[in-house]
């Protein structure tokens, strides 16, 4: 028993242990000086997104072996002024600052907006372009042309864009968060949503062409793209201010906006920019502020619980028909449960969700993201609990139906009574353990745009820059969470225990 | 009360009874013997359809079986119906490890019979007494020995109030000094009339307790008789050798 009780407090000391070594410092990489790197090893590389990620850059629709797009094309102008090669690298766009700060990357160069908040934690260059905001709506609605006119509306905006800075400083907004462009949209011609806010360049690419919406208002909220990179390249900085300036100069950038479509009047402005100098911001601990953050993952952590533990539900009920059709109907609906299992199983729960959400309002049936996340997750789940509960009703001996049915009872009274009572304290732990997987990877329904931990602690992210402590406090919540279920779980298996040999 | 008529099964093409026939009347013991692989088990698990017979005829006091037509409904309910008169007793006692052994007793009649729990209980209690076992009405099988379980197992059986007790093996599974009590129990029911058919090596138990023995030979019955005459005379030469052996050893 004391063997037992010291293997179960292992985790929380692991657990304080990673926590402790954050503690013990700001760790930051000082390397050589990048621009020589860049130059020995003749390779720029910068991060940037391509999915959904025209016109800045994205696969070409006719050889989508190759990319395209604006800023793919001033990546290469680039790197020729510095006498290197250009290789983007894939990242997820919200991701882009923290995977800098790590170095998997000399650049970002993917509409990154030249904000204060962006540079307190890296540093920019000079502008290459000069974007605004755009409104899109569906073609019959009227009215919202303005910022101010979208008060009380649902209004759709990408993860960590400067759009959703705008949108929740306005307030009043009920603002939907979407992990790439290309779902706002569908989500406004589902109607789910009444607006998008988003960058005209991606408008123009995008929304424009459909029949369906239309830009409602003229752009507003002008600002600049910048490329990004880490603080201490100051001489890389230089490097690429210059370049930026020879192909502003020698109309190149004007070449690459128009063949992409997105040159207007204001690009010209980029001439005259001048760079400010950034109030120095003290870095934000979210740590020691504890209380102004807290509350904000823990209203997550509750759209987290709600969710996993309907889903579970749906979860554990689901999976209970699927296995009794499956081991004990007669032959289509036996194969029916079992191509169910094959099926939900192989295949990723991402596009489950993307089906079940995006998809099936084409054919009518429009799930709030919610009840679309519980179905999602909770008919996933199904699956692997039906393999569970197989796994628990076949490892009951064959005497034990035998004796049943010798003694008079009918199948189901020897499955209910007999079998799956066995069977129960066989699956508590493989279920639970699905359990607890459930609270992690219910964090994936982010991508329908419910807020729950895992998104709230993104939101966060992007308004401090305070990635490691965030990510700290939103892992403990997870634990206390994850934790409590455990020990439940140990506690009930041993109520059910009846070898007490 | 029991007739059984040219009853055949095979597994996957190998035919494991040939053709049985077998006549009992109420208050036999009969006792079937016989070398490993020559089907007396199988008779007995399809005397109560736990193996599904490929064709022949079942009549246990009354109720008749067709064997080999579809399983309807109807069918299944006969099924049951012939189950409950036939009580049935495992090798590996099979009880309910998630009842205690009062429960093991007690909760069946309750289930398939619909018998108030108090009732039930109450006979659980008297059954455990007749099988010396009272005082572990509320073990879990799992704390009693082999011999113990096996006395449950009989108890259970009783419970339903079968008209003909299957007993398949029920001491194979036991350490030798544990074999005693149950057979002591066995003696018991026959002493008292209990109609049953036993498949069993346990020879002083044929020959003491049998009305009739049979010895079952490859699929079919070799030989039948008394066991008096069966043991001491036996007509059959595979029946003369089977004894030899089991004697010796």
């Amino acid at each position: 028993m004391s063997l037992f009780n010291r293997c179960r407090l292992s985790p929380l000391l692991c657990f304080f242990l990673v926590l402790g070594l954050w503690f013990c410092g700001e760790v930051r990489a000082v390397g050589a000086d990048r621009l020589q790197e860049i130059k020995q090893r003749r390779v720029l590389r910068w991060g940037a997104d391509a999915e959904g990620g025209a016109p800045y850059v994205y696969p070409d629709p006719g050889r989508p072996e190759l990319l395209i797009g604006f800023e793919y094309e001033l990546a290469q102008a680039l790197a020729e002024k510095l006498g290197v090669r250009a290789e983007m690298v894939q990242n997820q766009w919200d991701q882009l600052i923290p995977a800098l700060e790590r170095g998997n990357f000399d650049i970002i160069l993917n509409g990154l907006e030249l904000t204060q908040e962006n540079q307190s934690v890296i540093a920019m260059s000079q502008p290459y372009f000069v974007y605004a905001q755009q409104i899109v709506t569906r073609r019959r609605i009227e009215g919202l042309d303005r910022l101010e006119a979208l008060k009380g509306k649902r209004v759709g905006v990408l993860s960590s864009s400067v759009a959703q800075r705008l949108l929740e400083s306005a307030g009043g907004i009920e603002v939907k968060i979407y992990p790439g462009n290309v779902e706002s949209l569908r989500d406004l011609r589902a109607e789910r949503i009444d607006a998008v806010l988003l960058d005209l360049p991606i408008a123009l690419h995008y929304a424009k062409p459909d029949p369906e919406l239309k830009f409602s208002g003229v752009p507003f909220a002008p600002g600049y793209y910048a490329i990004g990179v880490r603080k201490q390249d100051m001489t890389l900085l230089e490097a690429l201010n210059q370049a930026i300036g020879s192909l502003a100069a020698d109309h190149t950038l004007e070449r690459i906006y128009r063949k992409y479509g997105v040159w207007d009047e204001h690009q010209e402005s980029l001439k005259m920019y001048q760079a400010q100098a950034v109030p120095a911001k003290q870095p934000i601990s979210t740590l020691r502020e504890w209380s102004k953050y807290l509350p904000l993952l823990l209203r997550g952590a509750v759209t987290t619980v709600e969710l996993s533990v309907l889903a579970m539900g749906l979860a554990v009920v689901a999976g209970l028909i699927v296995v009794l059709v499956r081991l004990y109907a007669g032959a289509p609906l036996c194969w029916l449960a079992q191509a169910y299992v094959e099926i939900v199983r192989g295949t990723p729960l991402l596009i489950q969700l993307f089906l079940i959400y995006y998809g099936l309002p084409e054919i009518g049936i429009r799930l709030s993201a919610f009840w679309a996340a519980i179905f999602g997750l909770g008919l996933n789940y199904a699956a692997s609990e039906a393999e569970n509960y197989r796994a628990g009703i076949q490892s009951i001996p064959r005497g034990q139906t035998e004796a049943a049915l010798a003694l008079g009872m009918s199948r189901w009274q020897t499955l209910r009574r007999v079998v799956l009572p066995q069977a129960l304290r066989v699956v508590i732990p493989p279920v639970t353990n699905d359990f607890i997987a459930m609270f992690k990877d219910s964090s994936i329904v982010s991508v329908i745009t419910l807020v729950e931990l895992n998104t709230a602690d993104g939101m966060l992210d992007m308004s401090t820059n305070d990635y490691i402590r965030l990510g700290l406090m939103t892992a403990g919540i997870y634990f206390a969470l994850s934790y409590p279920a455990s020990i439940f779980a140990a506690w009930l298996e041993r109520q059910l225990q009846y070898d007490h040999r | 009360m029991i007739t059984v008529e040219n009853l055949t099964k095979s597994f996957n093409g190998a035919p494991v009874l040939r053709g049985i026939d077998h006549a009992q009347q109420r208050g036999e013991a009969v006792v079937l013997i016989g070398p490993s692989g020559c089907g007396k088990s199988t008779f007995l698990r399809c005397l109560n359809q736990l193996e599904v017979p490929e064709s022949g005829r079942i009549t246990i006091d009354g109720l008749t079986i067709e064997c080999g037509g579809p399983l309807t409904k109807a069918e299944r309910q006969r099924q049951r119906e012939l189950r409950i008169k036939a009580g049935m007793v495992f090798q590996s006692f099979n009880l309910f490890p998630h009842f205690t052994v009062l429960e093991n007793i007690s909760q069946p009649p309750t289930i398939v019979k619909g018998l108030p729990e108090l009732e039930a209980e109450a006979r659980a209690r008297e059954l455990l007494t007749k099988v010396g076992l009272e005082s572990k009405a509320n073990a879990y099988p799992s704390q009693l020995s082999g011999g113990q379980q096996q006395r449950v197992a009989i108890a259970r059986a009783l419970a339903m109030d079968p008209l003909v007790m299957l007993f398949d093996e029920p001491t194979s599974a036991l350490d030798p000094e544990l074999r005693d009590e149950v057979l002591r129990v066995m003696r018991r029911l026959v002493e008292e009339g209990m109609t049953m058919i036993v498949v069993t090596h346990e020879m002083q138990f044929a020959r003491d307790m049998a009305d009739k023995v049979l010895f079952f030979e490859n699929g079919r019955v070799a030989e039948a008789g008394p066991p008096g005459q069966l043991f001491s005379n036996p007509q059959h030469q595979r029946t003369r050798e089977f004894l030899q052996r089991v004697v010796v050893r």
